[in-house]
């Protein structure tokens, strides 16, 4: 069969999986005894009831997929995704239908660590369209399918519940994860700087004491001096400063977990630096980025850093090594 | 209206359509209904008594014993049967219920409860009431459990706001659902086959008691039922047998008195035999003769507190659900089940009105059958005398009889009013002071005068044709039509004669369209509901594969070129209209847009190239997990696809461009992955 068989057989019939609910359960239960007692009986009438009921099920089957069908999912991936952070996904659900309803439908999204998210839409027209958010976190790095999405629906009489799973083709790539500097590296990678261009800014370091004045940030104030003197006495912090910066990844060994401390760091390295402002160029393995700054440069670091994988790696690739500062990150 | 109170309404709607189910079927007297629903009614307000009842200490665990021990005790001692007793708990639950409900859920569950209502009403009723209160129930049902469950939903989601608005929407949609489960419930009734045993018979249906129709019958006796115009038997000509003009002196005749005693007549003993069915499981009651027009029908009979069986004489094969049919030598046919209402299907074998018969066809009566009807009472001179003096100069006594039957006809008058004027016997007073009566008085003195002058005969109570009902194809007889004549046996033949004016079919106003239409909607109730049974499964099967066997040629012929095209027509206009109604709901396509990223090119190729291997990406699966499946299926791809996945996903991800050496380097490993694919 063909791919494309297989699409058409699909469309006209997809996997469902229905269940009774307990009122299901007592309907079934109901026709069963109803059929028992009008063949005993020979009563054409408790016949009619046993086909009623008989007759609500196929209907309530034939509504249930009305319901399901026609419903078209598409995922909104993020723009960055950072192992284990929660990440926002979103499906953009439409329904498809030319005339009819989808009543009652429940949205279930799965994610990679076994959290169900339920979103339950009472009633979405022809032609409307939805947006389902949830959050989700992912482990590892690297290139990840879309969370499955499974719908289901005990409309119309919630005796079944019948339920399916959509094939969403998308995928998500996720960033290693990010995580502070601490005081010391932030120091590394700050200090760095020439001599003179200190100054007043919004980095971490303390620049100054001065009065408080209104308006300042309360958070910034100096308890301890502000003890001392009698008046209240906010900090100034020093401005981060930023050298254009290239990370050199090196090392490497058969400790996975290893190398994954490294490209988190790699990661962290380089969110921290095009956020201070730095020119960031990427050296290693089998992967080279070339020198530059902005969100859209973070974003291909952060991509080279997310698929590099050991097995690809080869010798250090790149043009023309430039005087600048050299960050090493050894991976493992 | 609101959905929780549109859940209310149709809630309390069922249950009151279930009080109505329970007193069709007789569980609830017209009284008892009344109260029920009053009760059901008052339940809207149930507020105060549901806070009284919860306010006393242990309440509600209180009443439920007392009802319990109550119901125990009635079922046991007062019910008249564990049925009634059933119901009459069942009563309680539900008012109960709707007394003390909180939730939706409680309502609900109500309407649930409203179900069992019909269940014990279905064996005990065969109006076609039930229908419409069926079709009621399943529309107020289904309204029901749809907002039930779009409310409980929104409830457990905690989305209640998103309901406004939806109910109208949601009507409509009911209304299209209880359609196709009517449809879906047709289908099923009509072809789950009816393997029924009666097993278990329930309280069956007792029909009141038709005076006429027993072993004894004083005369005068239908003068009661003359004027009840209920209609007690429907009679469906089978396909080719004449309609109501041909047949217009037809009677359906039922049991037969051979006794007079000067006031009433009587079947004295009279030789009774139990027939059993054929092997082609019929009774055949008497043997084919060739002499008059057949004709096939099928009747339905109501309860009339009789077993006879009413059929156009001479009954040749009948066709019912029994195991035994009793057949006297008078040609009286009764089952065992007097109660019942009864379907039966009748061949018969029509008299031919001329009296022209071979003469070897005689059937000569011996000298205890001429002594019993020929038996009179001691009888007034003159009545003979005015028989020998209407019957003088007759060449035969064919003749005579005739004459008999022409002189009452014509010379007394009918009439419904049967009070006696004097002392004297019926049959006197009949013919010489009051000269009018009704058709007993007329069949009673024709007898009695056929005797007098030695011609056997034999007094018959039966009914009338009926009047003919267009809409539903069928003769719909009533009880006023019942009726009595006379057969004498002549030239070796018993011969109908009916001297009353009234077996003339009747010109009066027959009944208006609408009761025409209402009855021939309760014969087809009966005929396709209640009488539906597996020799008609097995006649629509076959009248199916008929059709099917018909079409065939038909449709050859057709593609043919030559013949009928209206089959191959049929087809497309069926095709069309099913394309059509496809294509239409196909849906917005337009407002789609595609999920995810376009396929780079070489990926799709290589994708292609794996896909003539059986290898497929599943849904749910990463370009790279595809990767190392197929390199574990095929190791021999492990470096081009390696490579080709690698800068799929810097595409992918990166959107990276590709630079013509490198697209160039890329055709190479598809190259590579096409030969590798193929030598693995």
């Amino acid at each position: 069969m063909t791919i494309r068989g297989v699409s058409w057989r699909l469309a006209v019939w997809p996997y469902r999986t229905i269940w009774p609910t307990r009122d299901g359960w007592w309907c079934l239960v109901a026709a069963l005894g109803l059929g028992f007692g009008a063949i005993n009986t020979g009563t054409n009438l408790l016949y009619l009831l046993v086909c009623m009921l008989l007759g609500l099920i196929v209907v309530s089957g034939i509504l249930s997929e009305r319901s399901l069908r026609g419903l078209r999912f598409t995922a909104v991936v993020p723009d960055d995704v950072f192992a284990g952070r929660p990440a926002p996904l979103c499906a953009r659900v439409v329904n498809r239908k030319r005339w009819s309803t989808s009543y009652s439908v429940t949205i279930e999204a799965l994610g990679p660590d076994g959290a169900e998210t339920r979103v339950y839409l009472p009633r979405l027209l022809s032609g409307e369209e939805r947006l389902v958010t949830w959050e989700t976190t992912f482990a590892a790095r690297g290139p990840h399918p879309f969370p499955a999405i499974r719908i289901s629906t005990k409309f119309p009489f919630g005796l079944f519940l019948k339920a399916g799973h959509v094939p969403l083709r998308a995928e998500i790539l996720v960033f290693p994860s990010v995580s502070g500097l601490g005081p010391e590296l932030r120091r590394t990678v700050g200090t760095a700087a020439p001599a003179g261009i200190r100054r007043r800014g919004r980095g971490h370091d303390l620049y100054n004491l001065r009065d408080y004045r209104p308006g300042d940030d309360p958070r910034l104030i100096h308890w301890r001096s502000s003890a001392k003197t009698g008046a209240l006495t906010v900090r100034e912090l020093e401005a981060e400063t930023a050298v254009d910066t290239r990370l050199v990844l090196e090392g490497r060994s058969g400790d996975a977990d290893a190398v994954e401390r490294g490209l988190s760091r790699a990661a962290s390295f380089v969110v921290h630096l095009i956020r201070a402002g730095a020119a960031v160029e990427l050296l290693g393995p089998g992967v080279f980025v070339p020198l530059g700054r902005g969100l859209a440069h973070q974003r291909r670091l952060l991509t080279a850093l997310a698929l590099w994988t050991p097995a690809a790696a080869g010798p250090a690739r790149g043009g023309p090594r430039s005087s600048i500062r050299e960050i090493r990150v050894r991976l493992g | 209206m609101s959905a929780p109170l549109a859940l209310r309404v149709a809630t309390h709607l069922m249950v009151l359509d279930g009080v109505v189910a329970l007193f069709l079927g007789g569980l609830l007297g017209a009284v008892g209904a009344l109260v029920v629903s009053a009760a059901v009614a008052a339940s809207w307000w149930h507020e105060p008594v549901r806070d009284r009842i919860a306010a006393m200490p242990r309440g509600s665990q209180a009443i439920v014993v007392l009802v319990a021990l109550a119901s125990a005790f009635d079922i046991l001692y007062v019910a008249e049967t564990m049925l009634d007793g059933l119901v009459r708990l069942l009563v309680f639950l539900l008012v109960y219920r709707l007394f003390m409900r909180r939730t939706l859920r409680d309502t609900r569950d109500a309407g649930f409860l409203s179900f069992f209502m019909l269940v014990a009403a279905a064996p005990l009723t065969l109006s076609v009431a039930f229908f419409f209160v069926l079709l009621a129930f399943l529309v107020l049902g289904i309204w029901t459990l749809m907002l039930y469950h779009i409310l409980a939903e929104a409830e457990r989601a905690t989305k209640p706001r998103e309901l406004p608005g939806l109910g109208r929407s949601l009507l409509v949609l009911s209304l299209v659902a209880s359609a196709a489960t009517i449809a879906a419930t047709a289908v099923f009734f009509f072809v789950i086959p009816r393997v029924g045993q009666a097993a278990l018979p329930l309280r069956s249906q007792v029909g009141r008691m038709v005076s006429g129709f027993s072993d004894r019958v004083e005369m005068g006796a239908f003068g009661e039922i003359e004027t009840d115009s209920a209609v007690v038997m429907r009679v469906h000509p089978a396909p080719g047998t004449p309609g109501p003009g041909p047949l217009g002196t037809l009677r359906w005749r039922g049991i037969a008195f051979d006794h007079f005693d000067g006031r009433a007549w009587t079947a004295r003993d009279p030789q009774r035999a139990n027939l059993g069915r054929s092997r082609y499981g019929q009774f055949e009651v008497s043997w084919f003769r060739g002499l008059g027009p057949m004709a096939a029908y099928e009747v339905y009979l109501e309860p009339l507190g009789t077993d006879i069986l009413f059929a156009a004489p001479r009954v040749l094969r009948l066709g019912v659900r029994t195991d035994t049919i009793v057949v006297d030598d008078m040609g009286s046919i009764s089952v065992s089940t007097p109660s019942a209402r009864l379907q039966y299907v009748v061949q018969s074998e029509l008299e031919r009105p001329d009296f022209a018969e071979r003469a070897e066809h005689r059937e000569l009566l011996d000298a205890a059958a001429l002594t019993r009807y020929l038996q009179l009472p001691p009888l007034p001179p003159r009545i003979r005398a005015l028989a020998q003096e209407v019957t003088a100069g007759s060449r035969d006594e064919v003749a005579a009889a005739r004459r008999l039957t022409d002189f009452l006809s014509t010379r007394f008058r009918y009439t419904r009013v049967l009070e006696r004027q004097t002392p004297l016997d019926p049959v006197e007073e009949f013919l010489f002071v009051r000269r009018s009566g009704n058709c007993e008085y007329f069949a009673a003195a024709l007898a009695v005068m056929l005797r007098s002058v030695g011609i056997p005969a034999r007094v018959v109570n039966g009914f009338q044709r009926g009047e003919w009902n267009p809409y539903g194809h069928y003769f719909m007889v009533r009880l006023s039509d019942a009726h009595s004549w006379v057969e004498a046996h002549l030239a070796g033949r018993w011969r109908t004669l009916d001297p009353s004016p009234r077996g003339e079919p009747e010109l009066a106003a027959g009944p208006s369209v609408i009761t025409l239409y209402l009855d021939a909607l309760r014969m087809r109730w009966y005929r396709y509901v209640i009488d539906w049974s597996l020799q008609d499964q097995v006649a629509a099967a076959f009248k199916v594969r008929q059709a099917t066997l018909m079409w065939r040629p038909r449709l050859a012929a057709a593609a043919r070129g030559w013949g009928d095209a209206r089959p191959i027509l049929a087809v497309l206009v069926v095709a069309v209209t099913v394309g059509a109604v496809v294509f239409w709901s196909r849906g917005h396509r337009g407002t789609v847009r595609r999920a995810g990223a376009r396929t780079p090119p070489f990926y799709a190729r290589a994708l292609k190239t794996l896909a003539r291997r059986g290898l497929r990406p599943e849904p749910g699966e990463t370009a790279r997990e595809f990767s190392l499946r197929v390199v574990q299926r095929l190791p021999g791809c492990a470096s081009p696809l390696g490579r080709l996945t690698s800068e799929y996903e810097r595409v992918r991800f990166g959107a990276a461009a590709i630079g013509p050496e490198t697209l160039a380097e890329l055709d190479r490993f598809v190259g590579q992955l096409r030969t590798s694919s193929r030598h693995s």
